[in-house]
């Protein structure tokens, strides 16, 4: 037998014998299709989870950051000196020092008149430090008094501003906003993060107006922004060299991953997701198991027939892996097509950014591929029960 | 031409120790060309154990026995899966593939040839269900044959692979007494034309008259020999 036929015949004759029994074949594609919808929503929601908690500091538009190191998350940041803003222009390589304010405030929705924390981001506007969509349009106007942009990606508990703006073209909407009279001049696009619901961007002024006790001098973040052409891990170094131990300097890169890591390690969310993904897999491969394993117990005789006839103990072998991995395609390709609309129905839910991608299919069809796989070598040892020699 | 099965002193047990029960004796038989040997004998008497070992089924213990010019004392499992694709064996029950219809079934015998492709391979199935009789049965399940149908399956594809031997054990106990005579008239014929030597194990008066001639065997011991008819 060439190598072509060793593979494609037992294959085929696993299928003929699979697609013998319909019921069985479909409560298999059931089980592989659960498993694959699970491991897809838990890899998906710990992906958002990652992409949506450093969206905001993605979006920065800087190459050097300024940060106290006893920052844990961009969410609850620990102040700076200002001092070291301006401490940093003293390199040459540094053109721009932007200083950004953090904090959370309650929102009173201005529809239901309900309270909820938001997220303030404050900075000088006019630095062009942040990348938000929409906020070049609306730079002027936030430098009036009290006047911020709302975050049109925010969760729905805050109240509909795009309606609300979109019903008085030109007019500013007021809102309460930490116990002040705010005016939100217009819509910005940032996204939600698992610690913050939605966002507000104002300028420096306006956030010391509504936060009148936060100190001065204090500051909860610096972006540096180079000059072009200057190295950011060689600027890096000699600024580390030039500031006092009370910062930490950061590459963009790096803050992203320092945010990232306090998700994973401090919080047990990544965890969660990474265990809900492997006892998605543990159920397949039971369920893809236990059909493997029947349809061997109950086909013993034939099999001991084929072994009687000549065949040997590896072709019956590839039978039962060839059944693992049709069953593994058969679940995969439903289980992927419900995923991605799921995808689409939870993430307009959530707002959080869950999207099908073919490196994630690829990764989730190999963790697939590997269930059946495992199940498939599991149930093989079901074989040595095919005795030739009792079938006479 | 050498005989197609030689035994001799063949002896079998199952079991160790005390609990060791000695099931074949110092056995000698031989299977000439082309001849029909019907195997008879109480049960428990060897006669399927003995059918087990001739058809490679079983590693030997004791003794010599060679079988279509392979010598099955200390052959490995690679070597007795060789000789299995070389004889044709039909079961008491037909063991055909459920979820296969005859030619396929058929046709699986087959598929451990090397170098004939798939319309060879069902194009000789389809020929061997002609000749049994079947040519428009072939696209059917086991589950829609009748029983003796069933057992001519069963013979086709243990013909199909031109074997050089054919092992059976009750062919026809399942089958009721017109369809059984049928099935072994047929096996008989079959055989005939091929010249192809049958080994058969069966307690069924009604087919002794097929055999060339008939061993007994009583507590693991082959009878002297009986003329045959």
């Amino acid at each position: 037998m060439s190598l072509l036929q060793s593979l494609y015949l037992p294959l085929r004759l696993s299928w003929r014998q699979l697609r013998a029994e319909r019921a069985r074949l479909l409560a298999a594609m059931a089980g592989v299709m659960f498993a694959c919808v699970l491991v897809f929503m838990q890899i998906g929601f710990r992906a958002a989870l990652f992409d949506s908690a450093t969206a905001l500091l993605s979006a920065m538009r800087a190459e050097l950051f300024l940060m106290n190191p006893l920052t844990t998350a961009s969410f609850r940041p620990e102040p700076l000196p200002r001092i070291r803003a301006q401490q940093a222009l003293a390199l040459a390589e540094v053109r721009q020092s932007v200083p950004v304010y953090m904090a959370q405030v309650t929102w009173r929705n201005p529809e239901s008149g309900t309270r909820r924390a938001i997220q303030l981001v404050a900075f000088d506007i006019e630095s062009d430090a942040m990348g938000f969509n929409g906020l070049a349009a609306l730079a002027d106007r936030l430098k009036q008094p009290d006047a911020v942009a709302f975050d049109r990606r925010s969760r729905p508990e805050f109240g509909d501003v795009g309606r609300l703006l979109a019903g008085q073209p030109g007019t500013p909407l007021p809102v309460q906003i930490g116990g002040r009279q705010m005016n939100v001049m217009g819509l910005v696009d940032i996204g939600p993060s698992f610690g913050a619901d939605g966002n507000l961007v104002l300028s420096e002024t306006n956030f010391r107006r509504l936060l009148p006790n936060r100190s001065v001098a204090n500051v909860d973040l610096v972006a540096l922004r180079l000059q072009p052409g200057a190295d950011p891990v060689a600027t890096q170094a000699r600024l580390k060299a030039l500031l006092p131990e009370d910062v930490v300097v950061l590459t963009q890169p790096e803050l992203v991953a320092w945010e990232r890591r306090y998700w994973e390690e401090a919080t047990p969310i990544g965890f969660i997701f990474t265990f809900g993904s492997l006892m998605g897999l543990i159920v397949g491969m039971v369920i893809v198991y236990q059909i493997l394993f029947s349809d061997i117990a109950g086909h013993l005789r034939e099999y001991a027939t084929l072994k009687a006839i000549g065949y040997s103990n590896g072709y019956l072998a590839r039978v039962v892996l060839s059944a693992a991995l049709l069953l593994a395609v058969l679940g995969f390709v439903p289980g992927a097509v419900v995923s991605a609309v799921l995808y689409d129905v939870v993430g307009s839910a959530t707002f959080l950014p869950l999207g099908m991608s073919w490196s994630r299919a690829g990764l989730v069809f190999g963790l697939i591929f590997g269930m059946c796989a495992a199940a498939g070598l599991l149930a093989m040892r079901k074989l040595r029960d095919a005795q030739p020699a009792d079938m006479f | 031409m050498a005989d197609p099965v030689v035994l001799e002193e063949v002896s079998y047990a199952f079991g160790e120790g005390e609990l060791r029960r000695a099931v074949l004796r110092d056995v000698a038989l031989r299977v000439m060309p082309g001849e029909i040997v019907l195997l008879t004998g109480p049960s428990g008497s060897g006669k399927t154990t003995l059918l087990t070992l001739i058809g490679a089924l079983r590693a030997m213990q004791a003794g010599r026995a060679r079988v279509l010019e392979t010598e099955l004392a200390g052959a490995g499992e690679g070597q007795r899966r060789a000789l299995r694709r070389r004889i044709g064996f039909i079961f008491q029950n037909h063991n055909l593939l459920g979820f296969l219809n005859a030619r396929q079934n058929v046709a699986m015998a087959l598929e451990l040839q090397a170098g004939l492709t798939e319309r060879e391979r069902l194009s000789r199935a389809d020929a061997m269900l002609a000749s049994v009789g079947l040519e428009d049965h072939r696209h059917k399940p086991p589950s829609q044959l009748s029983g003796g149908q069933r057992q001519r399956v069963a013979i086709a594809r243990a013909l199909v692979g031109d074997p050089g031997l054919i092992l059976a054990d009750e062919p026809t106990a399942a089958l009721d007494k017109a369809s059984g005579q049928e099935v072994a008239a047929l096996l008989r014929r079959m055989a005939r034309q091929r010249q192809v030597p049958i080994l058969m194990v069966t307690h069924d008066p009604r087919i002794l008259d097929m055999a060339d001639r008939i061993v007994t065997m009583e507590d693991g011991r082959v009878v002297p020999a009986l003329p045959a008819g």
